[in-house]
């Protein structure tokens, strides 16, 4: 994994979704929510597409206790 | 007409949630959490923030604020949430029948029985009688924090206390508190449930389930949430687990807004004022011959008189203070629980009820037509 690639992260609801952005936000990351592509997860959803190191990402999504359905890498510009 | 009826629904509304409900329904039009075009997600947002605004006012995590449709709406999810699978709980005896009647209805299930502990105005007593009654199977304590007939305040954080030390739930029913007294799920609460459209400003149609999550409980309600929809399970996950069809968003918006506007005025300000009306009125009525007032000397109220006059019924008192201009509620004010213990069933009271936006010429009007009826 690349350390500063763009990376869909599936969360649970809306609700997460917006205090995920919010929390990364605050910290500097990009952040921008978007529903949940097929190739992700199945179900309505939304995710959250960021930028950054995902392993630190996915550390300050679990300390906030928001629950992940899973990520993948992604392409594409800000 | 001059409304003194706001222990029923806070009647007018602050500028602010007027604006809210008006720009929700210009604005805010999407459906919140069901797309991901810019209406529902500026939607969505909008209803985020408002969820905000009542974990912070609570002290609770946002995804745990749960948008009712009012307060018995709330404390049916938690109430038979709870006992799913049966168990006993303890209610005070100054329950509105939005406790009462789950309870009751649940006590005729398998394996679920309730308990009616006394109140005092000696909290130590009212403590004692709670704490007595539990036993081996009970799940929770559950009661109002102020009688909507009287205002009486329990002793919940007392109460609280007694159910951390039994490791069970406290279940608050906020509806007459919230937006009156400061009050957080660090009190003890571990579910709170309000309505949203009293103290708190929001419009009819609101209510609120806070929970610190500690206790589980089973949905009452399931279908479309937006969320894990491949899944015929319903979520295990707050809010969508109690949130099921689409939000009142114009009705959340304007709780916000109502909240935002408690916070701005401050609850100590708006006490103190509904207090020293009411303490206008019990003066005010005081010498008038055959006047009941329904309060005791070492309780605390929120801000909610309880009052009769011999020869009239409470209906047909409301009725003529209706006529000369005035607001009040007549009756049982659906509790008749509370009616039994202070002496006042089977046809009730008339409550007086004012909100920050009566004001002491208002006071001296209503006193001076009460003095008038009864001549």
């Amino acid at each position: 994994m690349a350390a500063s690639s763009f990376y869909l992260i599936a969360l649970t609801s809306i609700t997460y979704a917006i205090k995920a952005q919010n929390l990364l936000k605050s910290m500097g990351y990009y952040c921008e929510i978007q529903r949940t592509p097929k190739e992700l997860a199945t179900g309505c959803g939304y995710s959250i597409r960021v930028k950054g190191d995902i392993r630190s990402i996915l550390k300050i999504l679990e300390n906030a206790s928001i629950k992940q359905n899973g990520f993948i890498e992604t392409g594409g510009k800000i | 007409m001059i409304n003194f009826d706001n222990a029923a629904t806070s009647f007018p509304k602050p500028e602010s949630v007027k604006n809210a409900v008006l720009t929700a329904f210009s604005k805010y039009g999407g459906n919140p959490g069901r797309s991901g075009h810019k209406l529902s997600m500026q939607t969505a947002m909008a209803v985020y923030n408002a969820r905000n605004i009542c974990a912070d006012f609570f002290g609770s995590q946002i995804e745990n604020v749960i948008f009712t449709h009012n307060c018995t709406h709330a404390l049916n999810f938690a109430i038979k949430g709870l006992l799913s699978d049966g168990g006993h709980v303890i209610i005070s005896d100054l329950e509105h029948n939005s406790v009462a009647r789950p309870v009751f209805s649940l006590s005729s299930k398998k394996d679920c029985s309730f308990d009616i502990a006394k109140t005092s105005e000696n909290d130590n007593i009212t403590i004692y009688n709670f704490e007595k009654l539990i036993k081996s199977d009970t799940k929770a304590i559950v009661c109002t924090i102020a009688s909507n007939v009287t205002g009486q305040i329990l002793p919940f954080k007392k109460i609280g206390e007694i159910c951390k030390r039994h490791g069970i739930c406290f279940i608050a029913d906020g509806a007459q508190a919230c937006g009156i007294i400061p009050l957080k799920l660090s009190d003890g609460i571990n579910i709170l449930c309000t309505s949203g459209h009293k103290g708190l400003f929001g419009t009819t149609g609101t209510g609120l389930m806070i929970t610190d999550g500690k206790f589980p409980l089973s949905p009452i309600i399931e279908g479309g949430t937006g969320s894990s929809s491949f899944s015929l399970e319903q979520p295990d996950f707050l809010p969508d687990r109690f949130e099921s069809g689409t939000v009142n968003t114009v009705g959340v918006l304007s709780l916000g807004a109502g909240i935002s506007f408690v916070n701005k005025i401050g609850i100590n300000k708006i006490f103190a004022h509904e207090k020293k009306l009411c303490d206008m009125f019990i003066k005010g009525i005081s010498p008038i011959k055959g006047i009941k007032i329904y309060r005791k000397p070492y309780c605390n109220y929120v801000p909610i008189v309880s009052f009769n006059i011999d020869g009239f019924s409470p209906e047909e008192l409301a009725k003529a203070l209706s006529d000369k201009g005035f607001a009040l509620r007549g009756g049982l004010h659906c509790a008749p629980l509370a009616h039994k213990t202070i002496g006042s069933a089977p046809e009730g009271t008339v409550r007086f009820a004012p909100s920050l936006f009566n004001t002491e010429e208002q006071v001296y009007a209503i006193v001076k037509t009460l003095k008038q009826i009864k001549k």
